[in-house]
């Protein structure tokens, strides 16, 4: 995951980091929703209205049925949920996503691929241990996962029955459920795993400073220095590992409602799960245009475990500096 | 509803909703790999199942007609069978009692079709465990046995308990064979659910039973419940009570120590301390006479002795009420008013009435409070009094009784030799079936037996104070839960000393579990009423005709046919069925019908041809929902289910009687007036009628029971015709088997059993007036000096029973908290059949007990905690605490219908395996106590102490 | 086209629970599915009501709109039902119903709470074979014209179902002849009124209902 951040990633990741917090931000400030006007939507022929003024504020009672919640007669908040989920969230996720899919589009066809300032020397300098490789493309991979069984939960209904018809939609929708409970605890231990291995590599220092000051070579057009880890890199490391955390704690709660979790519960650990993943996804789609076709060089690092000298200089000099020692021919490799 | 409904009762084509094999299979629990299912089930079921697994969806389906099992208001069902399999259960929105409605229970009704957890063949203890044994060696052993007995002990020491669940046919052969065998030690359920009813109500105006219908109820402006919570024991009854809340504006008042759900749609709700009705109803009649409200007219002209109530009602100040009840001046005075400016108006009680020591007086104080109102014998008035179980009413009727032969003929020779006419039998041979001695000067045949309520005692105690050879030293339990009987710990010392327990039931019950017997113990697999056809009466006196829906479940036989093994066995089977057809092992119901058709003439269940009851049961939408009269069709102008009496014989074509002692018809149109039952007159005072008859009535006044001289003396001899005249010679309106003296009587207008007036004194009873009197166990012994109870009695019904000496001893400081104990809604009775139900058992898991959180936070007791409650004999149960409003403070409340667990020991692991229901629970009645009604030895299970701790 | 709606009317419903069978009668669903239940608010004091619930088939359901499969459809009658091949057990549509109506027959790790069940109106669901409608989804009384077992069964006929109108209609009239919690109208009993004042009192009066109808 810890790829090169170059100019323009990193502009389109705070674009929409900005972006994102103001949605949530403004859809967080909103007046809680209107319940009265909700609840008659759906009422129906409940009791009678008097009856309904007086239990609609989720008023609880004895009752012979043994499933959960059954002694609150109106789900107060359920609705809230709804309106959240379906009004706020849903849209604000696509915006996002959107978003930051059209800023990297954007990015691509106005900067094209970052390219190295200079040839490539031949040799080498492992920058990833095998350990770190596998550690990440595990952690990418039932990112992947997730991420696209999430957005085919919260989105899929309204487009891939109509495409490719009710067969594969129920498989296909099945089949996302099932992924997203059982990879879910998956992703959280290589969360977990990641977090501690590379955590001691993240902390910010004077270098980050002066890089962000630069805007990670925005400003002065002049690549700022870095050590191992430049700024953004850190920054999308702290991203995930805080998001990421959300969205595993919350993703939990929802997997194993064997815990004694109430609907109430649930219902805000399904908020802040879909709100969270799908930050973290937008900003992800940062990371990976940066890793792949965003800039020269980078996936290397990640698929080899080496990186060529005049990327490590170009990118990392300090880090460079320290280690150019150890460079190897790269044809000692094969 | 009757909304867009297009169909219900049509057997014509349905689509596709049948069962298929799996379903089937699954629904009777058979899938568990075939192997053990065979061994399990038996060859028998087997070929069933195989048989059923033909339902195909577009199967025909027959439509059976049926009644609900599970209370006495008689609800209507269509029970729809494809293949023999009861597929579907549809509401019968046409039946005029219940127009397709259902509690939970009659809702769960179908699940009878699947019964999984019946016993299902028959099985013996040996060694403490169960073994499946054949029918025939059933029936070989267990008669050899009591045979046994008889020789050693006489036939008193084989106790026949019966059943309110057996239908009208089942109860009286039940009778008539514990009669042949020779004992009068047969009894049922009745005893403890309304006898003290029916005796005090009986001797308060001739019949003990409900006056008016839950449908007159609609006419009601105001009901007072008390002791009755109808919204669970009685669901369907509220839709008539409701009814008459909402158009009639009736003045609903529930009186209850609990706030029940019926309180909950009252206009008023009274909080009594348990246990005190008497002092309640005097309260209320203080301020009846204090304001001038009673009935004056109607006291004059129909009742006798109310200036004797008038003198007790005077020491009961709204000061002294109070006290003794808890309710104040101010709401005794505004319920007192609203009854008395709501007329006409009903009573309403159950078992929170007539379950204590005190139950013979608060029936009668309930009468009283009636007639001093004027609402008797009156549309919307009445005493509604709901019987439990589905044929509790007609059980009674019909006999299984200690104390007395069917049609309430008692036990003296003449009742006897009545009823061996009826069965063309000698008495002499009846009578030598009895032990021939005689005890404290009676003959067994003539005295009456141990009571259901005192077997324990039948068992345990000193024989020689006991008023019969032996102690019992068999029992058979026809259809009884012993778990609604009180004194759980004795009962099970007393199930360890017998020689012999027969259990014959659809299911195993506690009885089968609750003891630790090694052998000796047989279990017989009953069918329920579903698997056979009959006659059944609600408590509103309508007897109702059944459909068979299913065949036989599993290997269970009806009663009667077990019936007529058992007594082919014990060798009185040609006299038991002289009159009545037997098809192989299987007695003819119909001709059982005819049989007792001949006899009952005292309550006309006389009229009840089985040809007419079908003829209602085929017509139920013909029949009124108010008034519960056909308009039209073949039974114009009858009420539903004949309501007895249904004077005469079936050509007669009395139409029933729907309101008791209502004079304004005339009695050939159903009308009535109180019955001449306790003689013409008391210390000069006449006990007749003055200026009131049924309307038509020739005699404009009281008149005595008529017999062949009365109607000679009239001048109406010359109307019986000859056949009549040579049968009715000598006899009189009871006796007269071909029921001209009925007809003759009905002919000039006058009602058979003479027209007198009600009384407020009953002379014959421990207490003449009803007075209260303190429980045995209260925790008020400050009132002990004014209201204590009787002296012990040396032999009420063969046993010496305890008063004074139990309430002497002061226990309330170790145990201060009221027990009180009743109903839920969804189980039944021990609850045994109900609590097989998984659609019934689903909604009450758990043994409770109620308790108020005043006193939950004093004992340190959390909702949904587990806590002993240890009764004031030491019973001890462990249950969960449900802390609630519902009951007072000082006060805990317990249901009765679990069963399966016993002083905190779960004995599941004990029913044969497969048939234990699907919840068990401590039994309620392992923590109650002693306390006996003095007249029909009642127990007492409303009010007892206990304590309670955490567990 | 009727629009099918439930109606609990609180002042008849005693707590029999017996739509509560009813429903296990009709439907047969296994123990610890309880499509319909009885809850009583203010349980043993002086104001204690009871109402049944169940499914109240909402005409802007939450659950539809909530459903990630998109399982729900709503039928001419109004009726809200389920394919229960498209659901994945994911519980949202619990979440978001007002009522409670939707139950899974496991709360398993990993989310495994197979798949939804709730009140059909005895309408049963899309599926073909009677026989394999019956099993997976109850009853289809609807398809033989009759209405659902629990309000057919009702003891004191305190559930309604049927057409909205009808229900409404029947709502309607039990409030007049109770009288009006509000008005001076407890005071007067239906009958001592002229018919056109009976009618008129009875429209104003009865708003209430018929106000939630029209919005339904």
């Amino acid at each position: 995951m810890m790829k090169l951040m170059q100019r323009s990633g990193l502009r389109s990741a705070w674009t929409l980091l900005t972006l994102l917090s103001l949605c949530v931000i403004w859809a967080w400030l909103t007046p809680a929703y209107a319940n009265d006007s909700a609840n008659q939507k759906v009422q129906g022929n409940f009791a009678g209205a008097d009856y309904w003024r007086e239990v609609s504020d989720g008023t609880e009672g004895y009752t012979t049925s043994k499933s959960a919640e059954h002694g609150q007669l109106i789900n107060i908040d359920g609705e809230r949920w709804r309106q959240w989920r379906n009004e706020w969230i849903s849209p604000a996720g696509l915006i996002a996503i959107g978003g930051s899919l059209g800023l990297l589009t954007l990015v691509y066809l106005l900067l094209g691929k970052m390219k190295l300032d200079k040839p490539r020397t031949g040799r080498v300098i492992e920058r990833w241990k095998r350990f770190d490789r596998a550690m990440h493309w595990y952690v990418a991979i039932s990112f992947l996962i997730l991420a696209f069984s999430g957005l085919l939960i919260l989105y899929g209904k309204h487009f891939v029955p109509d495409l490719l018809g009710y067969t594969v939609w129920k498989n296909l929708i099945a089949l996302s459920k099932l992924l997203h409970n059982y990879i879910g605890p998956l992703f959280a231990i290589g969360l977990l795993v990641m977090i501690v291995r590379w955590i001691g590599n993240n902390f910010f220092n004077l270098t980050d400073l002066k890089w962000f000051l630069q805007g990670g070579g925005l400003i002065g057009g002049k690549h700022p220095s870095a050590g191992f880890l430049n700024g953004g890199e850190k920054g999308w490391f702290w991203a995930l590992t805080l998001l990421g955390l959300v969205v595993v704690g919350s993703g939990l709660v929802l997997d194993f409602p064997i815990f004694g979790q109430t609907r109430d519960d649930m219902q805000w650990a399904n908020l802040i799960h879909a709100g969270t993943s799908l930050l973290l996804f937008a900003i992800s789609l940062g990371h990976i245009y940066i890793g792949t076709i965003g800039s020269e060089g980078a996936l290397e690092g990640m698929k080899t475990g080496y990186v060529d000298e005049t990327w490590a200089k170009q990118h990392h000099d300090l880090w460079y500096n320290e280690v150019k020692d150890q460079a190897i021919d790269a044809k000692e490799l094969k | 509803m009757k909304l867009t409904k297009k169909s219900n009762t049509s057997s014509g084509q349905q689509q596709g909703l049948g069962l298929s094999r799996r379903a089937f299979l699954k629904n009777t629990g058979v899938t568990t790999g075939g192997l053990a299912a065979a061994g399990f089930m038996g060859q028998t079921m087997i070929r069933k199942a195989e048989a059923q697994t033909a339902v195909s969806p577009n199967a025909p389906k027959e439509v059976k007609r049926t009644i609900c099992s599970h209370c006495s208001v008689g609800c209507g069902v269509y029970a729809e069978v494809q293949n023999g399999v009861w597929t579907h259960q549809e509401p019968a929105f046409d039946h005029p009692f219940n127009r397709g409605a259902h509690c939970a229970k009659g809702a769960a009704l179908r699940e009878h079709g699947h019964g999984e957890r019946r016993l299902k063949y028959p099985m013996k203890l040996v060694n403490g465990k169960w073994q499946k044994v054949s029918w025939d060696q059933a029936i070989n052993e267990v008669g050899d046995k009591i045979q046994q007995i008889r020789s050693e002990s006489g036939p008193d020491s084989v106790y026949w308990l019966g059943s309110a669940k057996h239908n009208n046919e089942q109860a009286y052969l039940f009778r008539k064979f514990a009669a042949l065998w020779g004992t009068n030690n047969v009894d049922h359920q009745a005893r403890i659910c309304h006898s003290t009813t029916v005796a005090g109500v009986a001797n308060t105006w001739g019949y003990g039973a409900m006056t008016n219908s839950f449908n007159d109820m609609q006419n009601c402006k105001s009901i007072i419940l008390i002791g009755s919570n109808p919204a669970e024991a009685h669901p369907v009854s509220m839709q008539h009570i409701l009814l008459a809340k909402e158009r009639n504006k009736a003045k609903i008042i529930v009186v209850d120590p609990r706030f029940t759900r019926t309180a909950a749609k009252a206009n008023e709700y009274v909080r009594i301390r348990p246990g005190t009705d008497v002092a309640y109803v005097w309260g209320l009649l203080w301020h009846i006479f204090q304001n001038g409200w009673e009935d004056q007219e109607f006291i004059r002209q129909r009742v006798y002795g109310m200036e004797e109530v008038r003198e007790e009602v005077a020491r009961w100040t709204p000061a002294e009420v109070e006290n003794v009840t808890g309710v104040g001046e101010a709401q005794m005075y505004k319920v007192a008013k609203m009854l008395a400016e709501s007329r006409p108006g009903s009573i309403v009680w159950c078992m929170g009435g007539t379950q204590h020591t005190t139950g013979n007086n608060n029936t009668r104080a309930y009468c009283i409070l009636m007639l001093a109102l004027g609402n008797m014998g009156k549309s919307g008035g009445g005493t509604n009094i709901f019987r439990g179980h589905d044929n509790v009413q007609g059980a009674t009727d019909l006999g299984v009784l200690s104390h007395t032969l069917p049609g309430y003929y008692g036990l003296a020779d003449g009742s006897w030799k009545h009823w061996c006419r009826v069965w063309g039998l000698d008495f002499e041979w009846v009578q030598n079936r009895f032990d021939q001695n005689q005890y404290n000067g009676k003959k067994p045949i003539n005295n009456n037996g141990i009571p259901v309520s005192r077997w324990v005692d039948g068992v345990l105690e000193n024989k020689a104070n006991i008023e019969q050879k032996d102690n019992i030293r068999a029992m058979v339990y026809w259809g009884h839960a012993v778990n609604s009987q009180t004194r759980g710990v004795e009962m099970k010392k007393a199930m360890e000393k017998l020689d012999l327990m027969v259990i014959v039931d659809p299911y195993p019950t506690h009885a089968a579990v609750m003891h630790d017997r090694k052998d000796g113990v047989y279990l017989l697999p009953a069918c329920t009423q579903f698997e056979t056809y009959g006659s059944v009466t609600a408590s509103n006196r309508s007897m109702q005709w059944r459909d068979q829906v299913i065949e036989p479940l599993f290997e269970s036989k009806t009663d009667h046919e077990i019936m007529y093994l058992m007594s082919k066995k014990l060798g009185f089977s040609e006299q038991l069925f002289k009159n009545i057809k037997v098809n192989g092992s299987i007695p003819l119901i119909e001709d059982i019908t005819r049989e007792f058709n001949r006899g009952m003439w005292t309550i006309g269940y006389t009229g009840h041809s089985p040809e007419r009851l079908k003829e209602h049961q085929q017509n139920w939408h013909t029949f009124s929902f108010q008034t519960l009269q056909a308009e039209g069709g073949s039974a114009h102008g009858e009420y539903y289910g004949l309501p007895w009496p249904c004077w005469g014989t079936p050509e007669m074509k009395h139409p029933g009687t729907p309101i008791l002692y209502d004079t304004s018809k005339p009695v050939a149109e159903g009308g009535l007036n109180f019955r001449t039952r306790f003689g013409v007159e008391r210390n000069g005072v006449s006990l007749l009628s003055e200026d009131s008859y049924p309307v038509n009535a020739e005699i404009k006044g009281g008149h005595p029971e008529f017999t062949d001289k009365l109607i000679k003396q009239l001048g109406w001899w010359g109307d019986l015709t000859p056949e009549e005249q040579a049968a009715a010679e000598g006899k009189n309106w009871k006796t007269d088997l071909s029921g001209g003296i009925q007809r003759v009587a009905i002919k000039h207008g006058c009602a058979p059993f003479g027209n007198a007036k009600a009384r407020a004194v009953v002379w014959t009873f421990p207490d003449q007036v009803p007075k209260h009197r303190e429980p045995l166990y209260t925790n008020r012994r400050d009132l002990l000096k004014d209201y204590a109870t009787w002296k012990d009695a040396a032999s009420i019904y063969r046993l010496p029973t305890m008063y004074e000496s139990i309430q002497k001893n002061d226990v309330s400081q170790e145990y201060p908290i009221i027990l009180t104990s009743g109903r839920l809604v969804e189980y039944e009775g021990g609850g045994e059949e109900t609590r097989s139900n998984p659609w019934l058992a689903e909604l009450q898991q758990e043994m409770f007990a109620e308790i108020n959180p005043f006193d939950a936070n004093n004992l340190n007791v959390r909702d949904g905690a587990d806590i002993w409650v240890e009764g004031a004999e030491g019973g001890r149960i462990k249950v969960k605490a449900m802390v609630t409003h519902r009951v007072g403070r000082g006060v805990v409340f317990i249901p009765f219908h679990f069963g399966g667990k016993f002083q905190g020991k779960d004995l599941t692991s004990k029913y044969p395996q497969g048939s234990a229901p699907y919840v068990v629970g401590e039994a309620a009645n392992t923590a109650t106590t002693y306390g006996y009604d003095p007249v029909t030895l009642m127990q007492e299970t409303k009010v007892t102490l206990c304590k309670v701790t955490p567990a | 086209m009727a629009k099918m709606k439930f109606l609990c009317d609180s002042e008849r419903c005693i707590e029999c629970n017996g739509c509560v069978t009813a429903c296990k009668n009709a439907n047969e669903t296994e123990w610890g599915i309880q499509r319909r239940r009885v809850v009583t608010i203010e349980d043993g004091k002086p104001n204690e009501t009871s109402i049944s619930v169940a499914c109240m088939h909402c005409t802007d359901a939450p659950c539809m709109a909530v459903c990630p499969t998109d399982c729900f459809y709503q039928t001419e009658d109004g009726i809200v039902l389920h394919d229960k091949d498209l659901c994945i057990g994911c519980g949202y549509c619990l979440f978001a119903c007002p009522f409670g109506a939707p139950q899974f027959p496991k709360q398993g790790a990993f989310g495994e709470r197979g798949k939804m069940d709730k009140c059909t109106f005895c309408a049963g669901g899309p599926e073909p074979d009677p026989i394999k409608q019956k099993e997976k989804y109850g009853a289809n009384r609807i398809a033989e014209g009759k209405l659902p077992l629990c309000a057919e069964m009702c003891s004191t006929k305190a559930l309604l179902a049927g057409d909205a109108q009808k229900v409404s209609d029947i709502f309607r009239e039990r409030v007049v002849y109770r009288g009006h919690k509000n008005g001076a109208w407890a005071a007067t009993t239906p009958l001592q009124m002229s018919p056109e004042e009976m009618a008129l009192k009875a429209q104003a009066l009865a708003s209430d209902a018929s106000n939630i109808i029209a919005k339904a």
